[in-house]
């Protein structure tokens, strides 16, 4: 009771109590006296009485309402907290997915070197073992003391070729092994470093080949060799393999061949233009406006995290300061436009 | 003489009557589910001091933050208590928040009816 009389020991209205009984006494020495004027002051007394009962109504109520607000305000602040926690929460899971998602695709690279390795190490292989036992059969003759000039000039011809093949073939693995290092260090060190950007791009392409002879698809690189950028090789060469695999799952789903673009070049104000383009099936009107929300995407059942062209879409805002636009086509395919500072912020 | 000290809690304010000093201090917020139990202590304090203040004066600082109708009541019947208490030189300080206007008009209000107090309106920042 908010207006009661607690341990305290006092009434909220004590005051105006004194004065009804100060009122009813009045009344009572009245009561012999003038019959209008003991019904005059009469009303009065009951006037106030009213009132003052009106005036504890209305603070009794008064209060009510403020500690239901009060409680409002309360109940509302924990909601917000509890709001404001889950929405951290979630970002930081979908930090965790992103990362999650850099790092298979990382593991698909990998997946994609050893692939790509193995072709001239087999190579080379297969030239030694046929070297070795060519060898084996020169030496049998030899030791038989009846090696004749064609067999041994036979056997000249055969280990020039072979040596000559497993040369260049592990030249082209050590070459392999080089480009998928810098792209692989690039990769997970996000390092800033000054490089050329079409040395950059032709690594990254290389170690998608492998996914690219897989469908028959074929890639063109167009960009000026003397492009020098100051920012993340690694990010470039993430964006670009997000694109090449986003064409792959969506653009080439039926099983044509396609053909890829990666034209890059000096735009206005210091800026590097760079645009990838397929020839694929495109991106359909509905959902062009949603490509880089992240989790979206049409293949969930399939495998498809939906955090491909998001994560495009903040590596070219985030590191690499620029934007990047879905561009509308007049021929089939998807086409996007990077803009970003040649030297990063 | 007796002090009064009263930590202040969620729904009361704290309170601090130095007999000594004749300082009384009330402040923070005041929603109690009683507000006899909260400002009956200090209306007997204050009756006793003074009753017997013997020329001595009283300085009362409010520095409230919000308070429900019935501590408004309670805080009337304080006032006409000091403005009752004709021999004791007293001061009220109200405090309030500088953009707090509902707080600001609350003591304007309360300072009407006083003339033997003297009512200071004090906004802070």
């Amino acid at each position: 009771m908010s207006e009661g009389t607690g341990k305290g020991g006092f009434s909220l209205f004590d005051a105006e109590e004194r004065i009804l009984d100060g009122a009813r006494r009045l009344l009572d020495r009245m009561k012999d006296g003038d019959p209008d004027l003991l019904a005059e002051v009469g009303v009065l007394a009951d006037a106030y009485s009213r009132s003052v009962r009106e005036q504890r109504r209305l603070v009794k109520v008064s209060d009510r309402l403020q500690n239901q607000m009060t409680q409002l305000n309360q109940e509302l602040a924990r909601r917000r907290a509890e709001a404001e926690e889950a929405l951290e929460q979630l970002r930081q899971a979908q930090e965790t997915l992103v990362q999650t998602e850099k790092l298979a695709s990382l593991g698909a690279l990998v997946g994609g070197v050893a692939h790509e390795i193995n072709t001239p190490v087999g190579i080379a292989l297969s030239c030694a073992s046929h070297l070795d036992d060519s060898t084996k059969a020169i030496r049998a003759l030899f030791e038989a003391d009846d090696v004749g000039v064609d067999d041994f000039e036979r056997y000249m011809d055969t280990a020039a070729d072979t040596a000559k093949l497993i040369v260049a073939n592990c030249e082209r693995a050590a070459d392999l092994i080089r480009s998928f290092k810098q792209v692989a260090v690039d990769r997970t060190s996000s390092e800033r470093r000054v490089f050329r950007l079409a040395d950059t791009i032709t690594e990254t392409v290389t170690s998608l080949r492998p996914n690219l002879r897989q469908g028959g698809h074929e890639i063109e690189i167009a960009c000026p060799a003397d492009l020098e950028v100051d920012g993340y090789p690694g990010v470039i060469s993430q964006i670009l393999t997000n694109f090449v695999m986003n064409s792959l799952t969506h653009g080439y789903a039926d099983g044509r061949r396609g053909r890829l673009h990666v034209e890059a070049d000096r735009g206005e104000n210091d800026h590097v233009r760079l645009r990838y383009r397929d020839d694929g099936q495109g991106i359909s009107e509905e959902y062009r406006n949603r490509v880089f929300d992240p989790f979206f995407t049409t293949r969930r059942g399939s495998g498809g995290s939906g955090l491909g062209l998001h994560i495009v879409f903040n590596l070219v805002t985030g590191p690499l300061g620029g934007s990047v636009v879905l561009e509308n086509t007049p021929s089939a395919g998807a086409s996007f436009l990077l803009e970003f500072p040649r030297v990063a912020p | 003489m007796d002090n009064l000290f009263i930590a202040a809690t969620e729904r009361s304010p704290e309170v601090a009557f130095d007999a000594a000093a004749g300082t009384l201090r009330i402040k923070g917020e005041s929603y109690p589910e009683d507000a006899s139990q909260v400002f009956g202590p200090i209306f007997n304090v204050l009756q006793d001091y003074l009753g017997q203040a013997d020329g001595n004066g009283l300085k009362v600082d409010f520095e409230l933050i919000y308070f429900n109708s019935s501590s408004a009541k309670a805080l009337m019947n304080m006032f006409q208590m000091l403005e009752n208490a004709t021999d004791v030189d007293i001061v009220v300080n109200w405090q309030f928040m500088a953009d707090d206007e509902t707080m600001k008009e609350f003591g304007e209000d309360f300072s009407e009816d006083l003339e033997h107090v003297t009512f200071n309106l004090v906004p802070v920042s």
